[in-house]
């Protein structure tokens, strides 16, 4: 049973990925276990980004292995080859590794509730109408009980981020993938959204958040990772990683912030 | 099929037909595009810095234009008012006249969109170096909206050229005339267009990348 | 006013073979180049570039020269069509890859964000396509389709060169007949304006609905 314990939800190994010439990730190994929250900060052009959209193979890794709860994504290691997976079987891994986006991409033509029915259809094979009761009860959630039929471009930004967090985590994901959620965002929205985010983390949901919000890492991640030119520098609890910035890469990042005590 | 024996050579004899019937449409293209622009532009900034009641003199313009078949406005022009009224006018020069009333209603469109999307923040710019209205027309509206509305333009300005094609219609000895006239003299149809084609088709390409050179040098994404 | 009233029989029969030419020329290149537009977005390399070397050929070349291409070319070569047949293929072969475009340019427009976002609900590629894909398209699609309809219109009065008796060859016949010239013209203009104007608000308002 301990097995089952120790298996990280997410284990990548060695991955690197270029586009063009341009090496983005030059071999970066993380595991994630089960209920921890893993903040990713660096600069642009680290490879943050790329490393989240790895996971649900996205972006195709050139090289290094990413498992999901003991799977590869994206490849199919039969006899020693490295095959492509089939369309389906991706469909399949990446409805567990489900994601909000920086720019909400919400379907426009579909209302909130539909938004967040259309996986639980297609994906998880529920019916319709048990699928809108799972989505309605998570909109109620987000805070947007009034909203189920709203069509996205009635809603905020913030709204529709939520709706966008919604429809990620109805999917009862095994990790959730954050990337840059409140970016975005209009200042004086970013909290509603935040505030989800941390009550999904108190909930013991495991996710892997790359973001710009160093107060909120630092209050809602176990461990904050920080990556800089394509490798992962330090791996540590936040604060190790905030007070004692053990590291000069990191401690002029995080001067470009200013202070994030509470 | 097989008992066609193609015969190129007859075909060659005329080729100065084909020749000369491109410059022809190349010139009344040239110049439809230049008059026309010329029309567009001032329509442009009628509808956009002009008297209210304009505007939908010009929208009336526009429309009409627009809706009406090029071939049927041709004759109109050529046969139609020589009638009524006691005008006489030579086939080419009728045909320029059309075309660029026709690409007039076109440009106007593209030319209204290109200076409503020349940010505000430049031609305060330029009135705050003391320029005159005039001025802050000539020197920051009018090449920013150009700029901005290459793309645009590039594609009018293609179409323009293949619709010199339909002066065919009233005899002007431009390309796609000149392909009839060897066809009907020669009988060889299929050489002449298999010749002529790749002549349009060369030409609107080579118009067009000249227009993406341009673009990628000064075209601005909006 | 009776030399109008006395030619609209004349004129209403062309214009129902105007468009007769004009719907069966849309009808036929919906059906060819709608799918032969999602195969230039999704189809593999063997298939998107001769299609892109259809659509760029065809619109390199004047509809006119097409029209006499395919009617007079043709029966040279023993392939002998009516001339009807002949003006439908022609058009219908311009106005395929003007459709194969719109198709295009309504897929590629629509962020990737989406197909992101749709992969990571865990959405399959017909998945894909028909719930998230396809209806973002149809609605990019829609306005400049109208427009194109209207194109096919004018550009149907091309025919009347090679002897159709569509609106324009008939207000041509009239006019040969009753010597008045310009206010048939007009006229004749007014009855394509009647068509194509509904259409192009049509589009416009379409544009801003769904844009």
């Amino acid at each position: 049973m301990s097995d089952i314990q120790l298996k990280p939800v997410i284990s990548m190994t060695g991955v690197t990925k270029s586009f063009g010439l341009n090496q983005v990730l030059k071999g970066v190994s993380l595991d994630i276990a089960k209920g921890q929250v893993v903040a990713i900060i660096g600069p642009s052009g680290s490879g943050k980004t790329t490393l989240l959209r790895c996971i649900n193979f996205l972006e195709e890794y050139d090289g290094g292995s990413i498992k999901i709860e003991g799977t590869e994504v994206g490849y199919k290691d039969a006899t020693g080859q490295r095959r492509r997976r089939s369309d389906r079987d991706l469909a399949k891994l990446r409805a567990d590794a489900a994601m909000v986006f920086q720019q909400f991409n919400l379907f426009p033509h579909l209302t909130a509730t539909q938004n967040v029915m259309l996986g639980l259809v297609k994906s998880r094979g529920k019916s319709k109408s048990e699928a809108r009761q799972i989505a309605h009860r998570w909109l109620s959630r987000v805070g947007l009980t009034d909203k189920f039929d709203a069509m996205p471009s009635q809603l905020s930004g913030g709204q529709q981020q939520r709706v966008g967090i919604a429809r990620a985590v109805a999917m009862e994901p095994k990790v959730l993938l954050l990337d840059e959620i409140t970016s975005s965002l209009d200042p004086e929205l970013v909290g509603e959204v935040l505030a989800v985010v941390k009550e999904l983390a108190v909930e013991g949901r495991t996710m892997l958040l790359v973001t710009h919000e160093m107060a909120f890492a630092k209050e809602v991640a176990d461990r904050v990772v920080f990556t800089d030119q394509g490798h992962i520098v330090i791996d540590a609890p936040p604060n190790t990683v905030f007070e004692e910035q053990p590291n000069d890469r990191l401690r002029t990042f995080l001067s470009r912030f200013g202070s994030f005590h509470h | 099929m097989g008992n066609y024996h193609f015969n190129f050579a007859i075909v060659w004899r005329y080729a100065d037909k084909l020749f000369n019937g491109l410059l022809l449409s190349i010139e009344l293209a040239a110049l439809t595009i230049a008059i026309g622009m010329a029309i567009g532009l001032v329509l442009a900034l009628i509808e956009l810095d002009g008297p209210r009641w304009a505007r939908p003199l010009i929208r009336a313009y526009v429309e009409f234009v627009r809706n009406v078949p090029l071939l049927l406005l041709v004759y109109l022009i050529f046969y139609g008012i020589p009638s009524a009224v006691d005008l006489e006018y030579d086939a080419t020069t009728s045909f320029v006249a059309t075309l660029s009333i026709y690409s007039g209603a076109y440009l106007v469109e593209i030319l209204r969109a290109g200076l409503a999307a020349v940010p505000l923040g430049l031609i305060e710019a330029g009135k705050a170096i003391g320029l005159t209205p005039f001025g802050v027309l000539c020197y920051v509206r009018f090449p920013m909206a150009l700029r901005i509305a290459l793309p645009s333009l590039s594609n009018t300005y293609v179409s323009l050229f293949k619709d010199t094609s339909i002066a065919s219609a009233i005899a002007v000895p431009e390309l796609a005339y000149g392909m009839r006239w060897i066809e009907t003299q020669t009988f060889r149809t299929m050489e002449v267009y298999l010749l002529a084609t790749p002549i349009y088709l060369l030409t609107s390409y080579a118009i067009l990348m000249m227009l993406r050179l341009v673009e990628r040098r000064y075209a601005i994404a909006r | 006013m009776t030399i109008f009233l006395q030619t609209l029989p004349f004129l209403l029969d062309g214009l129902l073979t105007t468009l007769l030419v004009a719907g069966s020329v849309v009808l036929i290149a919906i059906i060819l180049g709608i799918p032969a537009g999602c195969a230039l977005v999704f189809g593999p390399f063997w298939v998107r570039v001769p299609l892109r070397l259809y659509a760029d050929f065809v619109r390199g070349v004047p509809i006119l020269v097409l029209l006499y291409f395919v009617y007079y070319g043709l029966p040279a070569v023993q392939i002998n069509l009516s001339s009807m047949t002949a003006a439908v293929v022609a058009l219908t072969v311009f106005k395929t890859a003007q459709i194969i475009e719109i198709t295009r340019g309504a897929f590629q427009s629509i962020p990737p964000g989406q197909t992101d976002a749709a992969k990571s609900i865990g959405l399959g590629l017909m998945d894909r396509f028909v719930q998230v894909l396809a209806p973002q398209a149809i609605r990019r699609f829609l306005p400049p389709f109208v427009n194109s309809v209207v194109d096919t219109v004018k550009g149907s009065s091309l025919v009347s060169l090679l002897g159709i008796v569509d609106l324009m060859l008939s207000l041509q016949q009239v006019i040969g007949r009753t010597h008045v010239a310009l206010p048939l013209y007009v006229m004749g203009a007014l009855m394509y304006f009647s068509i194509n104007f509904p259409l192009s608000v049509l589009s416009r308002r379409l544009e801003k609905r769904f844009i």
